[in-house]
């Protein structure tokens, strides 16, 4: 059994410990003990923020397994990914070139710096312990976030993307990074990613990043090959974020041309799947033993002010007005009959 | 003897003759007769001013008198550009410079350019293989920085001279192959062979329109950037050594360098000699000699023994009948060398 709910300053060690055994190469959160508790404080303030127009908020989820009282995993979101600066990314563009009078029609794929992905809300931050074993809870840490920007709109974008890590060979050498960024950075990728700190909303991309198209015919092959692809220590979180709603191929990293998934709100299935109803407890109606077949997983979240998130197997309640939850949830949910939830099936 | 004269209607035949073996690699020489037949007239009405400047067309022909056959061709087309696109890659320089990261990084850029649009350009030239001899390449190719002196004011102040690309031992061009080739997705003998019939612009609408990074292409494809073809080499120098240089244009296709200079920094035009032709044996110190008539209709050139500085220069009868000239009639020479005194 596990809830996902906002970090909370006694959880700094724990995240120490989960965050120094993830993968190296994945810039999104920090290692030291300093810089988590900057986060964790970063997020506290965040949560606790009057927000009228999203803007440098950070919020940071954890996985706690209740069973153990251990954290689990983390995921967060930034309210909005170019807060204090503007946020690149290269768009994939398609090229018509026509020649009526030649008989010549071809598309030629290009890849553009592009800016447009600043105003949107970000994902990032995804880590959970054993991922090979992970089952329904990776898509309950995945999706909670989102429950939370469902329930608190006005304090996201109307637009999320969540960058991931791209293909890396041991060594940590990028093929993309070499055919592109190394040119203009003169750098070894992790380096470049070291002294940048994982950012991709700072000025000196401007400076050192190109402005103009990259016309990817012209890259060697197996930087085109790492265009788009996951590092495969992404493969889980693409997964979750596709069945969430999040599209592929329309943006790459302008590092190591990993993809970014993006969506609108209203293509992700915790926004135009999430129902509110209002919490009953198991026992009502009647529980008989054939209906264990018709239990459903819902990921179900109690509320902007004290956010949980669980996921548990209910009966269905899309034709219902209540939910029927049981004790250990409600317990967890911090909610007692009658408080308002909102659920989705996972 | 060989003269160089304005190209005439009677040349079309034999012109077509000469361009079967041209061979690849030369656009505007194809052993099309409507094309060619096309030109000739063009030229014709060049030299007898019945067309605007721009539109003009100056074709020359050298003759060898011995048995009237045509040993070799030039040209200069009076604007380029003016009907379809004239399109190169101009090299240039972006810096991305990031004082934060100590980081420093000058990078060649390629820019799809019309710059050169209305400029003249010098063109078309081909020499039999059995005149290849002597001095008649050089004086060939010289011919036309003559004329332009002769003739200034029928030029624009930009001379051009696109030089063929280095191509590989086996006839594939380096540059077409790391860039052209992903745009086009065709030989570069078709592309050559679209070039020819005047498909060039239409091929141009399918190159990238947005600079590009000489860093993205391969190092055998930006190693040649700029580069002529290797038989082209001595026909660089003889445009080098009057007057003109590479500035950075290059050939779409194969990379190779246009050769620009202005009209008023010619050799030809700051050292020629206007004078007036005598008949007699020349005498003194004596050079190797363009001796050119001053009528643009009729116009002829001879490569002569002549002296240099004088109010007159003497000629032969013979010399004189090539060029459609009497003793007192005005010429204008050029030394075929540059002399070592004055430019090196």
């Amino acid at each position: 059994m596990y809830v996902v709910r906002p970090v909370e300053p006694a959880d700094v060690g724990a995240l120490e410990a989960l965050l120094a055994a993830s993968t190296p190469g994945v810039h999104t959160l920090p290692r030291t003990r300093e810089k988590i508790s900057a986060l964790v404080e970063r997020s506290s303030a965040s949560f606790a923020a009057h927000v009228d127009i999203p803007s440098e908020e950070t919020y940071l989820f954890v996985l706690e397994d209740l069973e153990q009282g251990e954290i689990v995993g983390t995921a967060a979101i930034h309210a909005s990914a170019g807060s204090n600066g503007t946020y690149f990314a290269f768009r994939n563009d398609v090229i018509q070139q026509v020649s009526r009078d030649l008989n010549i029609s071809h598309s030629v794929h290009a890849l553009t710096l592009c800016s447009e992905l600043t105003a949107y809300s970000q994902l990032s931050g995804f880590t959970i312990r054993d991922r090979e074993k992970a089952g329904k809870e990776a898509a309950l840490l995945s999706r909670g976030r989102l429950l939370y920007a469902v329930l608190a709109p006005h304090r996201f974008g109307d637009r999320f993307f969540v960058p991931l890590a791209g293909v890396t060979d041991d060594k940590g050498q990028s093929p993309f990074w070499d055919a592109l960024g190394r040119k203009f950075f003169k750098m070894d990728f992790l380096d470049a990613e070291r002294v940048i700190g994982g950012a991709r909303n700072r000025t000196l991309i401007v400076e050192l990043m190109p402005h103009y198209p990259v016309y990817v015919p012209l890259l060697p092959g197996p930087a085109q090959e790492a265009m788009g692809q996951i590092h495969p220590s992404g493969e889980l979180a693409f997964n979750l974020l596709t069945e969430e709603g999040f599209e592929a191929d329309e943006y790459v990293d302008i590092f190591d041309g990993g993809p970014i998934l993006q969506a609108h709100r209203n293509a992700l299935r915790s926004f135009c799947g999430s129902m509110v109803r209002r919490v009953a407890t198991q026992d009502q109606p009647p529980g008989a033993p054939a209906q264990l077949d018709t239990m459903v997983n819902y990921a179900v979240a109690s509320s902007e002010r004290n956010f949980r998130a669980v996921v548990v197997a209910c009966t269905p309640a899309e034709s219902g007005t209540t939910l029927c939850l049981p004790s250990w949830t409600r317990k967890a949910l911090q909610v007692a009959p009658g408080d308002n939830v909102i659920c989705v099936r996972i | 003897m060989l003269v160089i004269r304005a190209i005439t209607l009677d040349d079309v035949d034999p012109l077509i003759e000469m361009a079967r073996q041209v061979g690849s690699g030369m656009t505007t020489l194809k052993p099309d007769r409507d094309m060619l037949g096309e030109r000739v007239t063009i030229a014709v009405a060049s030299f007898a001013q019945t067309i605007p400047p721009e539109e003009r067309d100056y074709m020359f022909v050298m003759e060898d008198t011995s048995n009237g056959r045509l040993a070799g061709v030039c040209a200069i087309k009076a604007a380029v550009g003016l009907n379809e696109p004239f399109y190169n890659y101009r090299i240039g320089t972006l810096v991305h410079s990031s004082r934060e990261l100590n980081v420093f990084t000058r990078m060649d850029t390629l820019y799809l350019s019309n710059d050169l649009t209305g400029s003249s350009e010098l063109c078309s030239l081909f020499l039999m293989p059995e005149y290849r001899t002597g001095s008649n390449g050089k004086w060939l190719s010289k011919s036309r920085f003559l004329f332009i002196a002769q003739f200034q004011q029928l030029f624009t102040e930009k001379i051009i001279a696109e030089m063929r690309g280095y191509q590989a031992e086996d006839g594939t061009s380096p540059f077409y192959e790391g860039l052209g080739r992903h745009f086009f997705k065709m030989d570069f003998d078709h592309v050559d062979g679209l070039t020819a019939v005047g498909k060039k612009s239409f091929i141009a609408e399918l190159m990238p329109r947005q600079p590009l990074y000489v860093a993205y292409l391969p190092d055998d494809a930006q190693s040649v950037i700029g580069q002529v073809h290797r038989s082209t080499l001595p026909a660089r120098k003889l445009l080098e050594q009057e007057g003109m240089h590479y500035e950075g244009y290059v050939d779409i296709f194969d990379a190779g360098p246009v050769l620009q200079g202005r009209v008023s920094e010619l050799r030809a035009v700051r050292d020629s000699v206007p004078t007036v032709a005598d008949e007699g044996a020349p005498e003194g110190e004596c050079d190797i000699t363009l001796v050119s008539n001053t009528k643009l209709e009729d116009f002829r050139m001879i490569l002569t023994l002549a002296c240099n500085g004088g109010a007159k220069v003497a000629l032969s009868r013979r010399e004189l009948q090539l060029l459609h000239c009497q003793a007192g009639d005005p010429v204008r020479t050029l030394s075929l060398n540059v002399r070592k005194n004055t430019n090196g």
